[in-house]
């Protein structure tokens, strides 16, 4: 059996996994933690994620695809971040778990702290941090706020689980605290719809 | 003690205005603290709304998703505002609201 047919059997057996947890309760703090739990373990799995397989970016960060489900299914991708690669404070709007293959990526985690009734202006307070790297990994809610920074001087491989695939995905809201601004790009919702 | 960075004078073709722009600050910044409505959503280069054209003159950029720039985009002219520190006078323009 080839790499990419194993990755590709895993990739199927985490997502059964996942249905499997959630239809027994929901996305909530702890089915997060029991996902997470198995993606970590996933990327333990090296062998199956070999750098030759995966295109590097050009520049910043690159998701390849590895398994994404019909309908509004989650997708699920293999990310590279180049070091220096860097995310704003940001809420996607949707439910995302990472794991580490290779590599250092600094996530940090907000609070929106104004009342939001005033358009474009926003400020936000940070609450948390961690490191995710070889053996550990991360779980965020459908509205968390996270900056992501690749730090030292190898790529960041990871794998990461959102609750929809990236051509569906919900608006994002970017926050900016040295402007005290946020900014909202289109969601992709439209784009296409459930079969 | 270190000497302040070198400051350029950056004009943004869709309003007709030039301002300063350190060399170690990016355009978006330096627009946004003089008051232009500069096009812009993360500020961290993995969006592209803050895509533009340099007409003249030449600009560092800090990393950036390369699905926002391409090699062929950039080759061509583009850039992101808020990945772009001037490295000398520039004129610069943002693409797609008022201008094409």
């Amino acid at each position: 059996m080839t790499v990419a047919t194993r990755r590709l059997r895993a990739a199927e057996k985490l997502l059964a996994d996942v249905h499997a947890i959630t239809s027994k309760e929901g996305i909530t703090p702890s089915a997060l933690h029991a996902m997470k739990l198995k993606l970590v373990a996933l990327a333990a799995r090296v062998e199956l994620f070999p750098a030759s397989d995966f295109a590097m970016p050009v520049a910043g960060g690159r998701s390849h695809p590895l398994l994404v489900e019909d309908g509004d299914g989650h997708g699920l991708y293999l990310t590279i971040g180049l070091p220096g690669k860097e995310a704003a404070p940001h809420n996607h709007g949707i439910w995302c778990i990472n794991a580490s293959v290779s590599g250092r990526e600094h996530l940090e985690f907000f609070r929106r702290t104004d009342a939001g009734t005033q358009p474009g202006h926003a400020t936000v307070l940070k609450v948390g941090e961690v490191m995710v790297e070889p053996g550990n990994g991360m779980a965020m809610a459908d509205h968390d706020i996270h900056a992501t920074r690749v730090v030292g001087d190898r790529p960041a491989v990871g794998l990461a689980l959102y609750g929809y695939a990236l051509v569906r995905f919900p608006s994002v809201a970017w926050y900016h605290p040295q402007f005290g601004s946020m900014r909202t790009t289109p969601s992709r919702r439209h784009a296409a719809a459930p079969a | 003690m270190a000497r302040p960075a070198k400051k350029h004078r950056v004009k943004i073709a869709n309003t007709e205005q030039t301002i300063e722009c350190a060399a170690n600050q990016t355009v978006l910044e330096a627009a946004i603290t003089a008051g232009i409505d500069f096009p812009y959503a993360c500020a961290t280069g993995n969006c592209g709304t803050c895509t533009s054209r340099l007409d003249d003159g030449k600009v560092s950029l800090l990393p950036h998703n390369d699905a926002c720039l391409t090699p062929v985009q950039l080759k061509a002219g583009l850039t992101l505002a808020c990945r772009a520190r001037p490295r000398g006078d520039l004129t610069i323009r943002w693409l797609g609201r008022s201008s094409a």
